[in-house]
């Protein structure tokens, strides 16, 4: 899954630009490089670009300028005005959104299999089994002949990252999973994600569970403004940030009075 | 009121009313036929991103959304053979009237339907490396149309009652059987009545199908 080889960065990405419409600019400029094998947890204020950030890491967005590589590889970049992106490339990252994505129509075993099939091909046996093999290790071996409406909120945001690991991603974004969930359900989530973590998977997610990204990342950014503010081990940005605005929404998140 | 309640007046006389409802039935059947997949061709057109297939299909739609069905079928009776010159059989041309009305309702309900996909679905089909026509087909089209079974329903019995109206320009549907027996038996509260309770007879049941259907589908 991880792939550590050499010192080459996973993902690299150089003055990317984003606005909505002619007045809301959202990413100013904002420089990231990650290597294979780190697990990147951005953090920051509402509106400060986290999650337009994993958007377009995802290729879900249309950008003003700069441009992002994967692999090594030129993946998104700007064109007289238009925004290029690999589809191919794009391929290599899933991505698990914070609203329930599921596909209401088709069974658990149906939305983990569509895209194995569509995409890559592969045979309706095949895929089947290494669905069931996904499910059986996140605890839901027995629900993948279930729909959607018959589980609960952390058992639609397993089933939604085993389907993103159906097609053996080298990145995986994560978007607020847990901010819909019922608190007592977020813990399931956690772990699978951490499962995932111990076993090398390169992520990148935005969170509001502070004591979730120390315990998962192996790196945190601060992103306010629309760039990066700071960004270092998670007991560095999280426990004494060098950074005023860090640690002003530090101080902020943990009720600790400035 | 001095009238006393005859129903064997209409009940010696169902004949006529039977055969009737067999139009009407078949005015119903036909022009759902044509507003079923007319409608959803209609509402791709509506949805398209060419100005020349869209405006053309959204004046077709607000045309039937904005005028009178009675006039819709007076005009298609006395207008379309004058312009056209052509005339082909009242019941053929009820349908003809009825199936483009509903055609426009119907498309309606197939647009909104499509529009109603969370938009986060289609990013989840994106992010899962799905194609533009494999999000279409596999993500859009199976929620959208079953999310609009319930609307055809109700637009396609409404249009069961709405054929009534094909009786003012001579086509033998059950209002007009049930006008003629009135006028022949002097025997309108029993005669009408009766056609009251055929039609309700019918939509009834649809219209609590629908409502059961709808539970079902907010339940999941």
């Amino acid at each position: 899954m991880a792939d550590m080889q050499d010192g080459s960065a996973l993902v690299e990405i150089h003055d990317l630009h984003k606005s909505y419409g002619p007045n809301i600019q959202v990413l100013k400029g904002l420089n990231i490089e990650m290597m294979p094998g780190e697990r990147v947890v951005v953090i920051g204020p509402s509106g400060g670009g986290k999650s337009t950030l994993l958007r377009v890491v995802m290729g879900l967005e249309q950008i003003q300028g700069g441009e992002i590589r994967f692999g090594g590889k030129p993946y998104i970049s700007t064109k007289g005005g238009k925004t290029v992106i690999d589809t191919e490339v794009r391929k290599q990252i899933g991505m698990v959104f914070q609203h329930y994505t599921l596909f209401p129509h088709l069974s658990i075993m149906e939305n983990l299999i569509l895209a194995p099939r569509k995409v890559n091909g592969e045979s309706r046996a095949s895929a089947r089994e290494r669905g069931q093999k996904i499910l059986e290790r996140f605890g839901l071996g027995a629900k993948a002949d279930a729909y959607p409406s018959q589980l609960s909120g952390g058992q639609k945001q397993r089933v939604a990252i085993a389907r993103a690991l159906m097609l053996d991603p080298r990145l995986m974004l994560f978007d607020e999973v847990t901010s819909a969930l019922d608190p007592e359900l977020v813990a399931e989530v956690e772990a699978v994600i951490l499962q995932l973590a111990e076993q090398g998977m390169p992520m990148m997610m935005v969170t509001h569970d502070m004591w979730f990204a120390r315990n998962v990342a192996s790196r945190v950014i601060f992103c306010a403004g629309g760039v990066v503010v700071e960004d270092g081990p998670p007991e560095q940005v999280l426990g004494d940030p060098k950074e005023e605005r860090t640690r002003e929404f530090i101080n902020r998140v943990f009720h600790i009075k400035a | 009121m001095d009238y006393t309640l005859d129903l064997g007046a209409v009940t010696r006389n169902m004949g006529p009313l039977m055969d009737g409802l067999w139009v009407t039935l078949q005015l119903t059947l036909a022009a759902n036929v044509i507003g079923v997949i007319a409608g959803f061709a209609l509402a791709l057109l509506t949805t398209s991103k060419l100005a020349l297939l869209r405006w053309p299909s959204m004046l077709f739609v607000e045309f039937f959304r904005c005028t009178p069905a009675i006039v819709q079928i007076v005009w298609f009776f006395y207008c379309v053979p004058m312009i056209f010159n052509v005339f082909w059989g009242p019941v053929f041309m009820g349908i003809v009237a009825l199936g483009l009305n509903l055609t426009a309702f119907n498309a309606e309900a197939y647009r909104a339907s499509i529009q109603a996909v969370p938009r986060e679905h289609l990013d989840a089909g994106i992010a899962l490396g799905l194609s533009p026509t494999q999000r279409i087909l596999n993500i859009v089209l199976p929620q959208a149309l079953r999310n609009s079974v319930p609307v055809l329903l109700t637009n396609g019995i409404g249009i069961f009652q709405q054929s009534a109206l094909v009786a003012i320009v001579g086509v033998a549907d059950l209002m007009y059987q049930g006008k003629t027996l009135a006028t022949a038996t002097y025997r309108p509260i029993e005669t009408f009545t009766v056609v009251a309770l055929i039609y309700l007879a019918i939509s009834y049941p649809v219209g609590q199908f629908v409502n059961w259907l709808e539970r079902r589908q907010s339940h999941s």
